[in-house]
């Protein structure tokens, strides 16, 4: 499936949900993305796949507003856009699950899934709502966390990582970048991440997915794009590789990139 | 060996509450420990009149400690607070002597320690300076401005004037600045657990940057709760001011070590992300009880800092090293 299929007859020329152009990061001396261009349109996925310091997580954390870009351009809907905190992509239902997942320890489930935005009544925290609220989250996706009163330290790996990924998916995004997500899951939990991935995506949901178990890739990506040293080196339809393919341009075969390096 | 599956018990709901509300079940403990030695070292200990006395003189102590336990929950610290507290006792005797209405001066006053707090928030919220640093700073300058304004001597409040109500006076059998601090802990008590704010500041303390990827305005959080010390330290001053009738730039030395230990003593973590407003009640009233207790037992004075001190070391000693050990075996973080 590709973009102009799922953009349907209106446009010719798909609007991309969120494009990138020219964008650039530095960290001190180091130049972590050296302008890099991204189109990501609607009801897709695309694989973010490259070595470690690629610049994957760096240029993620900029389309969430975590970091701000030294020069290029977003655009959402091609209205051009800037984020200054992950605030403001929140506004524009850009979600991400971090890597580092990003959960507050000492905060229970309920209030870490609502983190940011608690339904309120008065002035004060609607605690029951939270807790009902949390519960429907974590069904939907068949996640199972016997005490929603639990803080969030007490949880295992995999318990905090579903957490995280339901907290990023429940709130409508439109666009839902995961950091590798399924790194501490097990079997079972990582196959019901695919299956979300593939229920969002039908619902017009953008979805970017940077994950080292390239065969999941297949299975729920529509097109891969790799990255190499804070480049984007190559862009692939699913249909038009394979592991092996994929394995050289991250390893810097494919792309010529990796002599001078 | 296999087994055949049943689903896994919960484990008993009351072992989960005694192992959530572990340390402040051993501070209550404690301070019932300390109130049953000195009611027995002293009779007059459990009198109505020394009940009262006792709540009359915590009070500067518990409203500033509310305040810093948000401060603590957030990672951060006060040190500047019984400098924030001589500043404005000072410049309240000095105001009033200029023949400024008493209630303009208690809204001046409250709106100056507020905006101590706002500077030093700022720097730490905005121009990430360390909280220690910062108010390390300001513990040292504003006792100098202090002391630059009053040279050194005590000015006198005139008597006459309604202020001194506001330390003196008794209302329903209870005195006021008992009065104030029950206000404020019961509006600390319900903006820590109940609102956002509350859950803000635990949640910068846990993690701040995931607080501020899940779109919480964090530095803005850290300046607020730094304009809660300065504020509570103004009320602390007026409220000293107006007991003893008189302002001095040596009000509340040491008040800071007194307040930190309180909060820390209520179990509330250094390290931010777990805080308790009524552990911090404990808390004060613990070192409350420790001071008066020892002056009834006709101890030397000079003892009182060496028992507080000691017994700060052991309470909290208990709560890290042998409740939370008995509470969790998961936790990650103590």
């Amino acid at each position: 499936m590709n973009a102009n299929q799922t953009q349907g007859a209106a446009a010719a020329a798909p609007i991309p949900r969120i494009a990138l152009s020219g964008i650039k990061k530095r960290f001190g001396s180091v130049e972590a993305i050296r302008g890099v261009d991204l189109a990501l349109y609607p009801g897709e996925c695309v694989g973010l796949v490259g070595d470690n310091a690629a610049g994957k997580s760096t240029l993620t954390k900029i389309i969430s507003g975590t970091y701000v870009p030294d020069e290029g351009t977003i655009s959402i809907n091609g209205e051009p856009v800037r984020f200054a905190t992950p605030a403001d992509a929140r506004k524009h239902h850009i979600e991400m699950v971090y890597q580092d997942l990003s959960l507050c320890d000492t905060i229970d489930v309920a209030g870490n899934l609502y983190l940011g935005r608690e339904p309120m009544n008065g002035i004060f925290l609607d605690r029951k709502a939270m807790r009902d609220g949390a519960r429907a989250m974590l069904e939907r996706l068949e996640i199972k966390i016997p005490n929603l009163d639990a803080l969030v330290a007490q949880l295992s790996g995999g318990q905090r990582q579903s957490i995280a990924i339901a907290r990023a998916a429940a709130f409508d995004p439109q666009v839902l970048i995961m950091d590798e997500p399924t790194s501490a899951l097990a079997v079972k939990e990582v196959e019901a991440v695919l299956d979300l991935i593939n229920r969002v995506k039908a619902k017009g949901v953008t979805v970017v997915l940077i994950t080292h178990r390239l065969q999941d890739l297949f299975n729920v990506c529509d097109r891969i794009t790799v990255m190499y040293e804070g480049l984007k080196v190559a862009e692939r339809k699913i249909a038009d590789t394979d592991l092996t393919d994929l394995v050289s341009l991250i390893v810097g075969k494919g792309h010529g990139m990796g002599g001078h390096a | 060996m296999t087994s055949a599956y049943t689903s896994r018990p919960q484990g008993s709901r009351l072992a989960d509450l005694l192992a959530a509300h572990a340390q402040l079940l051993s501070i209550a403990g404690f301070f019932l420990i300390m109130v049953v030695i000195f009611s027995i070292a002293s009779p007059v200990f459990l009198s109505t009149g020394n009940i009262l006395n006792l709540v009359r003189q915590i009070a500067p102590i518990l409203i500033v400690a509310v305040a810093m336990t948000f401060v603590i929950t957030t990672g951060g610290i006060d040190l500047s607070v019984g400098s924030v507290v001589a500043l404005i006792n000072a410049s309240a005797a000095i105001v009033l002597q200029m023949g400024l209405p008493w209630p303009i001066a208690v809204i001046g006053l409250l709106l100056l320690g507020a905006a101590i707090g706002a500077i030093q928030g700022w720097f730490i919220a905005y121009q990430g300076i360390q909280a220690f640093i910062v108010t390390l700073a300001g513990l040292s300058a504003l006792r100098g401005i202090a002391l630059l304004m009053t040279e050194g001597f005590s000015i006198p409040i005139s008597t006459d004037l309604g202020f001194v109500a506001i330390g003196r006076e008794w209302l329903l059998g209870v005195p006021v600045p008992t009065w104030i601090a029950f206000l404020i802990v019961a509006a600390g008590f319900l903006t820590f657990w109940g609102t956002r704010f509350g859950r803000y500041v635990t949640a910068i303390g846990a993690n701040q940057e995931a607080a501020r990827r899940s779109g919480i305005s964090t530095k803005q959080i850290l300046l607020w709760v730094y304009v809660l010390t300065g504020l509570a330290s103004a009320l602390a001053g007026i409220i000293i001011a107006a007991r003893l009738g008189s302002g001095s730039s040596n009000a509340a030395v040491g008040f800071e070590l007194e307040v930190i230990a309180a909060v820390v003593l209520g179990g509330t973590s250094l390290m931010g992300g777990r805080g308790s407003i009524a552990g911090t009640v404990l808390g004060a009233l613990t070192i409350g009880v420790i001071g008066n207790g020892l002056i009834l037992s006709h101890v030397s004075p000079f003892f009182t800092q060496i028992v507080t001190g000691s017994i700060i070391l052991l309470a909290v000693w208990l709560n890290a090293r042998v409740f939370s050990r008995l509470a969790s075996g998961a936790r990650r973080k103590t």
